[in-house]
């Protein structure tokens, strides 16, 4: 079954894998962006 | 039985709304200007966008057509979403279209085709654009709610007054602090969002399993389950239909270009889209999964709490049948809060652009004389509040008649066709010019109307059935960028100015 539909096997573990590290990710990284964004914001008030 | 505990999944549910409402209401404060308001300032930085982009455009109502993809074409109905991501990498790493837009610091797509097409263009653009967008939005909250009914098992006569309730909170936290309150709470809710889909997904093929997922597949639909072009319902013509329909939804779907536009800079909107690609993939992929599942494991006994109208599309339904009794409790109440983090950014995304839109284009020759900054932040708010109104009255109070899917093609192709094509000449065309661009909006409006029509009418209806609608959608668009090419070149313009 996996050798048959390669492709597809693939492409869902690619999307299980690569969603749960992005995730991770922008969870961190967005924190970060969003104090950046509203120190700027308070500075343009 | 149903696997929804009130007490455990209902705590869950109410602690991620609180801590949203909470967030979204908090950042209001630093909403001092319109440009804050409508684009945070143009201060959004890149994992922000991403998480923005990627809560925004996906909703309830995504999720159940993606997943009714995977029921009725198996793993080929995830096409359209690997061409979206195809398309989206593509204008990310190159900034076609999106690098002078952005550059040229307008805050709609309307505004840069003034610059070029002049006023009435723009105008008529914005009505396009708003009209096309609103009453394609017009159904989503029906059919959150009906997912939110099968899933928790909520008594159907509740459906309204909980989707009026949700509406009503999200409606406050975006009318209060704007693009900020929508950025702060997509955040938080592509994360409930992410985590919800892995987990149910990851459960699915660990329960379910990989085999018996693609034997599934193999049984209902052959190799046409696995390849678009010799699938019996799908085709070349789909594919292409497709790729058309998603670039021309990555050049100008409003919610998605106000992310490239509440960018810090060009960069940093194109690194947006490249690193957001993927996500189109597993957003048709991981509820396509979910179809299958339903497919594999429902019974045909499983569908008779269902009510007529709903059985005659169980390949809609099946889905939400197949999770109210697959997930367990706890879970569930992941799996709800997910959804309602999905359904409420693209709900708050879609209020607050489209009302953008209006304010900034539709409303622009009312305010000729510079409005104050506190009175146009009035008026932006209270259009929210008007589209809030709308959404209620017409998505969830009033019932819709016909092909809803036919319904969401038309209105989603009108806007589509037309304001991509505006947009391209507008930024590589020198030669274009407002007669083009007025045949492009009027083309791309006529040829769907048409086709509706021809379905519609005894006489044509054999005649709308053999061109079908992808043929129909490549014509529109080759028909709207003719017309474009045709309008320009009969009445050649003074250029009135360099958009780049």
């Amino acid at each position: 079954m996996i050798t048959e539909h390669w492709f597809w096997f693939c492409l869902t573990a690619v999307c299980v894998i690569w969603y749960s590290t992005v995730t991770v990710y922008v969870a961190f990284n967005g924190i970060v962006d969003i104090k950046h964004m509203l120190e700027e914001l308070k500075k343009s008030l | 039985m149903i696997h929804f505990s009130w007490f455990l999944d209902g705590s869950i549910i109410g602690c991620y709304l609180l801590g949203t409402m909470i967030a979204g209401i908090m950042v209001r404060k630093y909403v001092g200007k319109v440009e804050h308001f409508l684009v945070a300032g143009r201060e959004m930085n890149i994992y922000l966008g991403i998480a923005s982009l990627a809560a925004t455009e996906f909703g309830i109502v995504t999720c159940m057509y993606t997943a009714q993809n995977g029921y009725k074409y198996g793993f080929a109905g995830v096409t359209p979403g690997i061409l979206m991501a195809l398309s989206m990498f593509f204008v990310g790493i190159t900034g076609f279209c999106i690098k002078p837009l952005r550059d040229s610091g307008v805050i709609t797509i309307p505004e840069l085709l003034e610059k070029r097409f002049g006023p009435r263009i723009r105008w008529a653009a914005g009505v396009v654009i708003v009209l096309g967008g609103l009453l394609n939005m017009g159904v989503f909250l029906r059919v959150g709610g009906e997912f939110l009914v099968l899933v928790s098992g909520l008594n159907v006569k509740y459906l309204e007054i909980t989707m009026t309730v949700l509406l009503i909170a999200v409606a406050v936290y975006t009318i209060l602090g704007g693009m900020l309150s929508v950025l702060i709470t997509d955040f938080l809710q592509f994360i409930v969002m992410s985590l919800g889909l892995v987990v149910v997904t990851i459960l699915i093929l660990a329960r379910v399993g990989w085999s018996n997922l693609v034997s599934t597949v193999e049984l209902h639909y052959g190799a046409g389950g696995f390849n678009p072009f010799v699938n019996k319902d799908m085709g070349w013509e789909y594919v292409l239909f497709f790729a058309f329909l998603n670039l021309a939804a990555v050049l100008t779907w409003q919610t998605t270009i106000a992310r490239v536009l509440s960018a810090k800079d060009t960069k940093t909107g194109q690194m947006v889209y490249t690193r957001t690609a993927f996500f189109f993939v597993c957003r048709f992929l991981i509820p396509g999964i979910w179809g299958i599942a339903a497919l594999a494991m429902l019974k045909p006994d499983s569908m008779t709490l269902l009510s007529a109208a709903m059985k005659e599309q169980s390949s809609l339904y099946g889905m939400p049948v197949f999770l109210s009794t697959f997930v367990p409790i706890g879970l569930m109440g992941l799996l709800v809060a997910a959804m309602l983090a999905a359904d409420m950014s693209t709900d708050s995304s879609y209020m607050l652009t489209w009302g953008g839109v209006i304010y900034n284009d539709i409303m622009a020759p009312f305010r000729k004389n510079k409005w104050s900054e506190r009175r146009g932040l009035l008026w932006n708010r209270m259009i929210v509040a008007c589209i809030g109104l709308f959404l209620l009255v017409f998505g969830l109070w009033y019932k819709l008649e016909g092909d809803l899917w036919t319904y969401i093609g038309v209105t989603g192709t009108i806007y589509l066709s037309s304001i991509s094509v505006l947009l391209i000449a507008c930024c590589y065309w020198k030669k274009a010019n407002s007669w083009g661009a007025a045949g492009a909006i009027i083309i791309g409006a006529v040829v769907p109307i048409l086709f509706l029509v021809f379905e519609k009418v005894p006489v044509t209806k054999g005649f709308a059935k053999t061109i079908g609608p992808y043929y129909s959608g490549i014509l529109t668009y080759l028909l709207t960028a003719v017309a474009m090419i045709v309008g320009s070149l009969i009445k050649p313009q003074h250029i009135k100015a360099d958009v780049k």
